[in-house]
């Protein structure tokens, strides 16, 4: 196509079908693009490889993951010309050699003289193979040639047995190369990008030991991502409203009532409690600590953030969490001293002993997240409990890591879900949705609420 | 505005503004086709220093336009200066010999003119930064798509207000959330990544000459090494290693080792994680190792 482009147009041509290439690479760009490229090769000297290159990439590419796909097609489109040169030496060559490679399979597989009827991939996969098995094949031809001299007919057998071996290494070569293939070392050549979407959407409880890094960073962005949002959205809050006359009024006494300042009306933005309660029982032990890792970075735009473990009993982290430095630390002395952790799980008890001994932290306004799997030992004692609890508070909502599909399995899950809100969340996609989609969505009702009172 | 590849390139070494070529060239092509120029990349790798480079090596004006979500027109484009007028009016009130006409309440010298409008009106070029565009809402990013399209600014007032020297515009984004595709596709495009160890070592050498040139490589080979921490919630930035490398110089230090940076972390690490993160991962001991390496100042910046 492009030789046959008139002069003239040969070089836009070029470009045009070089922009397609990068269209079939994923990349977005249209002709306002390309004309902006072209624009730009005016400005510079275009027999500089480097400075045409960086022409181009600064008018075609328009984000990070795209810059080293334009690298690569760049590399693969404007060959220089030795390199051209090059490459065509080197196809003749590779020409060449298939050829001769033809030559010597259709020689040595040959019966009476007359070589067998295989196809160029079959015999290519012979000349490839190892020279043991190359020998095995042929003197199993030699031999069949030696027999059919006692007037036996075996020419059509022949061929089968020998389709039948190249078929065999073949499919033996095809499971060599996955083994070794993207199955291994596809981690390491994926983009960030891809990793982020992967770990956001697999099951949290059965991530690798190698994604646990990526995942906690993961964790720690996206908690800081919404701490930001939550904070913006109560500064933005905090600068409109309604026109407050009453304020307007006496704020313009001094100017006799001129209304030089305006007043407006600030609506009340209450930061919302959270206590939460994560299950670290061995079973849910990861779980709980991404969920408490996540919530953790909240921080910044809850007011008061009680954190308690349990698992056989309770335990109250805020005061450790308060005196040291940071959470991981917590988790890993909890997990060292294993006072409540890997035991059997009782969350009626758990949940007594918070209404009883931290009574003082259950306020109406209070919302408290469970996160747990719901496996309790006594489920007929943690029922009334729950119910108690729910009656304290404001709202209750249970944090579940068991796929919901799986819900109707279990009694507990179906008890536990009839008295409280429960929310499948067994990613961190869900785990953020969960927090950033609903249960913020509830902040902004409350604020709403606290405003109209 | 008459430029040349030459000068541009001399200027930023000029104002101290080490950058590669493939960069100098990228704005020089931003300024002759009269596109705003997108910066991305992480957080403290030069990216609004450019924009403030740009102004001195063009020897102009820097009008800067920090976004945050929320940012609204009449705090990036104009606002009607409400107290003026209600004076104007009050003046007016007592006077018998003119009536006060509406036209002269929304006429310019009441207009309070923000950066955008300011970058437009201005009769001279000058160069408008705007910082941080992806924290900005996607509205306010819909109506600067539409500034930066026409440079052109519409007051219902007054009529449509035509730029009358083409700003050279800046965009800086850390990447937290994508841009649209129309403002994309009005930017030329630049990503910055960290530099590597000879061209932060060139550039420490560059803002602090008082250390001397082994000395600034050992303190850029420290902070690659520290940035190469994938789990690090902020990486030292290029201010931060400027700021460090002033301190070691305040304290006389002449060499690097274990004990000095940990003593000084506090300047490069802002987070307890991360400092901790630095303890368990590299510590006293880490650095002296790496110091005992053969120096590996890497190849040319490999910045976009």
């Amino acid at each position: 196509m492009l030789l046959t482009a008139p002069p003239e147009r040969f070089f836009e041509e070029n470009m045009a079908a070089f922009a397609a290439l990068l269209r079939a690479e994923g990349l977005v760009l249209g002709t306002a693009e390309l004309l902006d490229a072209l624009q730009a090769l005016h400005h510079v000297d275009i027999t500089d490889r480097a400075a045409f290159k960086t022409a181009l990439r600064a008018t075609l590419v328009k984000n990070q993951r795209d810059l080293e796909i334009f690298d690569q097609s760049f590399e693969r489109y404007f060959i220089p010309q030795a390199a051209q040169a090059q490459q065509l030496r080197e196809v003749t060559r590779q020409r060449e050699q298939q050829a001769n490679k033809l030559k010597e399979a259709a020689d040595e597989l040959s019966f009476k003289g007359e070589p067998l009827p295989l196809s160029t991939e079959e015999m290519l996969l012979y000349t490839s193979l190892p020279d043991e098995q190359r020998r095995n094949l042929r003197r199993f031809v030699q031999e069949t040639e030696a027999a059919e001299k006692e007037r036996r007919p075996l020419r059509p057998l022949l061929e089968t047995v020998v389709k039948g071996q190249l078929r065999y290494w073949h499919s033996r070569k095809e499971q060599v190369a996955k083994g070794d293939g993207p199955g291994g070392a596809g981690g390491s050549s994926m983009a960030a990008g891809d990793t982020d979407k992967r770990l956001r959407e697999s099951d949290i409880r059965k991530l690798r030991q190698a994604d646990l890094p990526a995942a906690k960073a993961l964790i720690d962005r996206l908690s800081r991502q919404l701490v930001r949002k939550l904070v913006y959205r109560r500064q933005r809050g905090a600068s409109r409203g309604a026109l407050d006359f009453r304020r307007t009024v006496r704020a313009n006494m001094r100017f006799g009532g001129e209304p030089f300042l305006l007043k407006y009306k600030r609506k009340r933005r209450s930061k919302l409690p959270l206590l939460f309660i994560g299950d670290l029982s061995a079973s849910m032990k990861r779980y709980s600590s991404f969920v408490l890792q996540f919530i953790y970075g909240l921080q910044a735009a809850v007011s008061n953030l009680e954190i308690f473990s349990f698992a056989d009993t309770l335990e109250y982290l805020t005061p450790a969490l308060k005196d040291q430095a940071g959470l991981e630390q917590i988790l890993e002395r909890v997990v060292l001293q294993g006072e409540s952790w890997g035991g059997g799980t009782n969350i009626g008890v758990a949940l007594k002993e918070l209404s009883e001994s931290y009574g003082e932290l259950l306020t109406p306004r209070t919302i408290v997240i469970i996160a747990s799997d719901t496996r309790t030992v006594q489920l007929d004692r943690a029922l009334p409990a729950l119910q108690r609890l729910k009656e304290r508070v404001r709202q209750v909502i249970w944090l579940n890591p068991l796929p919901s599909e799986q819900w109707p399995r279990y009694r507990s899950v179906q008890a536990f879900a009839e008295l409280v809100e429960m929310w499948p969340c067994n990613t961190i996609a869900q785990l953020e949705e969960a927090v950033a989609g609903r249960l913020f969505a509830t902040t902004v009702f409350l604020d709403q609420e606290a405003g109209k009172r | 505005m008459q430029v040349d590849l030459a000068h541009l390139r001399q200027g930023f070494a000029d104002v101290g503004y080490i950058c590669d070529q493939s960069t100098v060239l990228t704005v020089y092509l931003a300024l002759k086709l009269e596109k705003p120029l997108l910066i991305e990349g992480a957080p403290g790798v030069g990216k609004t220093e450019m924009g403030k480079a740009l102004a001195k090596v063009l020897k102009t004006e820097l009008i800067r336009l920090q976004c945050y979500e929320g940012l609204d027109e009449t705090r990036a484009l104009y606002e009607w200066n409400y107290q003026r007028q209600l004076l104007r009016i009050q003046i007016d009130r007592h006077r018998q010999e003119k009536q006060l006409e509406e036209e002269d309440l929304f006429s310019l010298s009441y207009l309070l003119e923000r950066p955008l409008l300011k970058a437009i009106r201005s009769p001279e070029k000058k160069v408008l930064l705007i910082d941080e565009v992806d924290k900005c809402d996607p509205e306010f990013e819909a109506f600067l798509f539409e500034v930066l399209s026409d440079f052109q600014i519409s007051i219902p007032e007054l009529g449509t207000l035509h730029a009358e020297n083409i700003p050279v515009v800046v965009l800086t984004s850390n990447n937290e959330r994508e841009l649209s595709d129309g403002l994309k596709r009005r930017c030329l495009y630049l990503y910055f990544n960290f530099p590597d160890v000879a061209r932060e070592s060139q550039i420490i050498r560059s803002r602090v000459p008082e250390v001397g040139e082994h000395f600034a490589d050992e303190i850029a080979r420290v902070i690659a090494h520290i940035r190469s921490q994938e789990e690090l919630r902020k990486k030292p930035s290029i201010a931060e290693t400027l700021d460090w490398a002033r301190a070691l110089v305040a304290l006389g230090k002449k060499r690097i080792d274990g004990a000095l940076v940990n003593d000084t972390l506090n300047l490069l690490l802002k987070n307890r994680q991360d400092q901790l993160l630095f303890h368990r991962q590299i510590g006293k001991k880490g650095i002296e190792e790496l110091l005992q390496q053969p120096a590996n100042l890497g190849e040319d910046c490999k910045c976009y």
